[in-house]
């Protein structure tokens, strides 16, 4: 029988902690391959993801969040929503994740070499934009410059902020972070992301911005950046729908004439434009 | 190998002698007649318009086991797909949605299960002679004797069958049963391209697609669709009775610690079909359904694929308990173009 | 049935300004088919009919139609809905007010006392349609079928559908407005269908059951036809948990279709449509009727005919029958 894409890889989770908590906790999970042929033939780049699950529960499309630069190994950033994301956040250190992948298309990170980067996440929405950030500073000759913005509701919605705290020290990138609503003990920002873009006024000049967030987060910073001056081809986004099979067959992920996970997750605002569906 | 004759008197014969493979045909059920497994002595009917469930379910069962394991193991445990099968008596239509879905299970991935169950199926197809009251086949690429996606094609002469070897498979089916059948003359060939034609002259109903694929995403809110979309019910019936549906659901089922990931035939009319767990759902109403399965038939498999999804078999039409008629959709989006 | 009283009184009461649209059958797009319309205006209520093809039930509509939240600033539309029903269908409309699944004032009930509808597969079994969208009337004690310009008078007997053999009210029990007179009522014949099934033993009637729901595609067809079956988050449709396997085989569609049955007992109405719209043709009017007979026998109860009367399943009498109780 020819190779089953279907069958998963087992996965051992080296480490595991959560990044906020609450109801809709998200937990991160470091997981290495069991099989070291696996382990060798993986390859991916940043915006790719992967299916993740238990046997006997479901799988869940997860993106990858972490670069290839960092390691031979896979992170995943996991909210508890539903049926299977629950069953994921069972796993302790030492647990068997079931995973297979990469899917999708990946973010054009190497077209973008020579320009500056600039990355606006809300929430969850960084998981994604993480593997950017991470490739770009290992590749750091090769890019103009890297700004990031990243904001949540509360300090206790921000995931990474190990991470967060780490590079607002750098002085080879610039991190802005934000909050919603005034807290105490807060040291960066507070106000809405969109509005922190504007404020920030980034050049469009040679420059690609990428966003991933909460979807009223996203109608406000594409309008941001229109308004800043940025070119559709010069944004990208992600998009995300209910997927089971992962691999373009059972239907359900189409944005009109595109499948999320074959010709997505990664598109430009070029091409969204033209998709009504996408923003619905 | 040019063509044979196979006369009715031998067909039980000919049947017969295709022991040591599973047999599909169409047969008896109650009042209805379906595709199934053919037992030792059991008729099969192959005069029939069409059946109500299309034989999709040779290459793509309604349920499917993916793999077995069990609770608390990560060992998994593929199927075995030993089992040479022949689908005898479908009709062109059918075939040929077989062809058009093939494009998608081998699209850059090949869907094991699919791909396997291909190979070891023969398709044997026989012309219509009488297109249904909604058969508009020929508006859409087919015909009452297309060859596409089969391996063979039996055209009904009145005493005899004509048959008609198309691939490699089908030669072989052939080459088993040599001794029932009869060299065909050109006589034969006339009349079953005579009976072909008149066929498509009785085809009623028809579609206008020229235009469509790439006009369809245009009409995006166009109030063409909350009016047809006005009275559909949600349910599956169109989707799980058409050809060319191929959309399919994945879920882990257990009993005890035996347990095991199956696939089953899904449908885009549910109200969960994108339903995300958020609570969020980009196609919330019937209206965003329905405009998505006729843009996905007539234009974004066109755009993928260079083809139509849709055969043209009429059963939509004619199981929809609300009378939504694709033919009349379809008329509707030529109209509003 | 005076189609054009029919006709004018359909496009006055769409025109009203607090009603939405009106629902009403129209022809279909080819042989016997009628379809549900939505009607707004008086060229919408031209086209629509009451003939004995008119099965299908269209106080489904009234909870189907999906509330989505309104955006911001603009009003929810909380205008009346307004339908045509046969008797059948305006004992769902009660039983939906008995349930609370509605409210009087949302809806503007049409009557239309109805002699008795034909079975359009046996219809067209006997009489084979055409691509050409036929006609059909009531003629005295019989149907007059006009098909291609050919008249054909067909005895009431030879077609008339097993859910209206059985009929008990043909004339509406609710209305706003009766179009025509009330019919003669009938006496119900005799449910041969369910007795058959209940002159078998257990094993007889477990194999007859096995072998109907094997051709279960589990399309939900039924479901979503039945006007009572309007849960929001349908219990067999959740995947958490998973009551009902979403796979497709003798033991999930046995456990969907007895589910449901028993979900409608004491409040199916038999109205047929379940049958009606199977693609596999499963005789689901059998259970649901046995159970809507046994409610009947057992508590004197029938759905859908007193809108005042406490929904069966949610109320009891201190001296309801307890022998079957283990």
């Amino acid at each position: 029988m020819c190779k089953n894409p279907y069958i998963p890889h087992t996965a051992t989770v080296e480490d595991t902690w959560y990044e906020t908590g609450g109801d809709r906790c998200i937990k991160t999970f470091k997981v290495v391959f069991d099989d070291g042929k696996v382990r060798d033939q993986w390859s991916h780049l940043p915006g790719q993801c992967a299916m993740i699950g238990v046997l006997g529960v479901g799988e869940s499309m997860i993106s990858i969040s972490c670069s290839p630069t960092e390691g031979q190994f896979l992170r995943f950033s996991v909210m508890r929503m539903g049926k299977v994301t629950q069953a994921l956040h069972e796993l302790e250190v030492g647990d068997k994740m079931m995973v297979r992948g990469p899917y999708g298309n990946n973010f054009p990170v190497d077209e973008w070499q020579g320009k500056k980067i600039l990355t606006i996440g809300g929430g969850i929405g960084q998981a994604p934009l993480r593997p950017i950030v991470e490739y770009v500073r290992a590749n750091q000759d090769k890019y103009e410059g890297l700004t990031m913005v990243y904001g949540a509701r509360t300090s206790n919605d921000l995931c990474f902020k190990g991470e967060f705290e780490e590079m607002s020290k750098c002085d080879d990138l610039s991190c802005h972070l934000t909050i919603d609503v005034e807290e105490e003990d807060w040291q960066h920002n507070v106000g809405f992301v969109p509005q922190m873009l504007l404020d920030l006024d980034p050049s469009p000049e040679n420059t690609i911005a990428i966003t991933c967030g909460p979807p009223i987060m996203i109608r406000f910073v594409l309008e941001n950046l229109k308004k800043l001056g940025f070119e559709d081809e010069q944004i990208y986004t992600t998009l995300e729908n209910r997927m089971k099979c992962g691999i373009g067959k059972c239907g359900r992920c189409n944005a009109e004439n595109m499948y999320v996970c074959k010709d997505g997750p990664v598109f430009s605002y070029a091409v969204l434009k033209e998709t009504p569906e996408a923003f619905a | 190998m040019s063509a044979m004759l196979l006369s009715k008197e031998k067909w039980p014969e000919f049947v017969g002698k295709l022991t040591g493979k599973s047999v599909w045909a169409p047969q008896a059920d109650g009042a209805e007649i379906c595709f199934a497994p053919v037992g030792e002595n059991e008729e099969v009917i192959l005069d029939y318009n069409n059946t109500r469930v299309p034989p999709k379910g040779a290459l793509f069962p309604q349920t499917e086991t993916m793999f077995k394991f069990e609770i608390g193991s990560n060992q998994v445990e593929e199927p075995q797909l030993d089992q040479d099968v022949v689908v005898l008596g479908l009709r062109p239509c059918d075939a040929r949605a077989m062809s058009i879905v093939d494009k998608l299970f081998k699209w850059d991935i090949d869907d094991p299960y699919f791909v396997k169950r291909q190979e070891k199926t023969t398709l044997v197809g026989l012309a219509c002679n009488e297109p249904g009251l909604n058969c508009f086949c020929t508006s859409v690429g087919g015909g009452p004797a297309s060859t596409e996606g089969l391996d063979v094609l039996m055209a009904d002469l009145g005493e005899n069958y004509l048959v008609e070897a198309l691939t490699d498979k089908g030669k072989a089916l052939l080459d088993e049963t040599k001794d029932f059948l009869e060299d065909a003359d050109d006589d034969a060939q006339k009349q079953k391209e005579k009976l072909a034609g008149e066929a498509e002259e009785k085809i009623k109903r028809s579609v206008q697609t020229e235009g469509v694929p790439e006009g369809l995403p245009g009409l995006w809110e166009d109030p063409l669709w909350p009016r047809v979309s006005a009275s559909c019910l949600g349910c599956g019936t169109c989707t799980y009775l058409c050809p060319t549906c191929h959309c399919f659901d994945i879920q882990d089922e257990t009993e005890g610690i035996d347990a095991r990931r199956c696939r089953m035939w899904d449908s885009c009319m549910f109200d969960e079909y994108t339903l995300h767990t958020s609570g969020h759902n980009p196609r919330p109403t019937r209206k965003e359904r329905t405009r998505n399965r006729i843009n996905h038939k007539y234009s974004y498999y066109v755009d993928k694929f260079d083809v139509i999804a849709c055969v043209g078999c009429g059963r939509c039409t004619n199981l929809c308990p609300v009378n939504i008629d694709i033919i009349e959709i379809l008329r509707q989006v030529k109209e509003a173009l | 049935m005076d189609l054009e009283l029919l006709r004018k009184t359909a496009a006055e009461v769409a025109a009203r300004d607090d009603v939405k649209y009106l629902l009403g059958w129209k022809q279909g797009t080819y042989g016997y088919r009628v379809a549900p319309a939505f009607v707004e205006d008086a060229a919408g209520a031209a086209e629509l009919i009451f003939s004995p093809l008119c099965t299908a039930n269209l106080a489904t509509y009234l909870t189907l139609v999906e509330q989505l939240p309104v955006p911001r600033g603009e009003e929810p539309d909380n205008r009346k809905v307004a339908l045509m029903v046969k008797g059948c269908d305006s004992r769902a409309v009660t039983q939906l007010l008995v349930e609370k699944g509605i409210e009087r004032d949302e809806v503007v009930v049409i009557g239309c006392p109805c002699p008795g509808v034909v079975d359009s597969a046996l219809l067209a079994e006997k009489y084979p349609e055409t691509e050409e969208p036929a006609e059909m009337k009531w003629d005295g004690e019989d149907f007059l079928l006009t098909r291609n310009g050919e008249e054909t008078k067909i005895p009431r007997d030879e077609l008339l559908a097993e859910k209206c053999r059985l009929c008990r009210y043909p004339n509406p029990v609710v209305s706003d407005e009766m179009l025509g007179d009330p019919v003669e009522t009938w006496e119900p014949g005799e449910d041969k269908g369910v007795e058959e099934v209940e002159a078998r033993d257990v094993d007889s009637r477990w194999e007859y059951w096995m072998e109907e729901f094997d051709k279960c595609v589990r399309c939900y067809s039924c479901r979503n036809v039945c006007p009572l079956c309007y849960c929001q988050d349908c219990i067999l449709d959740r995947l958490n948990p998973t009551w009902v396997n979403r796979s497709v085989n003798f033991s999930e569609n046995t456990a969907f279709n007895i589910a449901r049955a028993f979900h409608l007992a004491g409040r199916c109405i038999e109205c047929g449509e379940c049958e009606r719209v199977c693609p596999a043709n499963i005789p689901l009017g059998k259970i649901n009727r046995k159970l809507a007979r046994d409610v009947r026998d057992k508590y004197g109860f029938e759905p859908g005919v007193d809108p005042e009367a406490e929904p069966f399943q949610a109320s009891y009498k201190p001296d309801d029958p307890e022998d079957f109780i283990l």
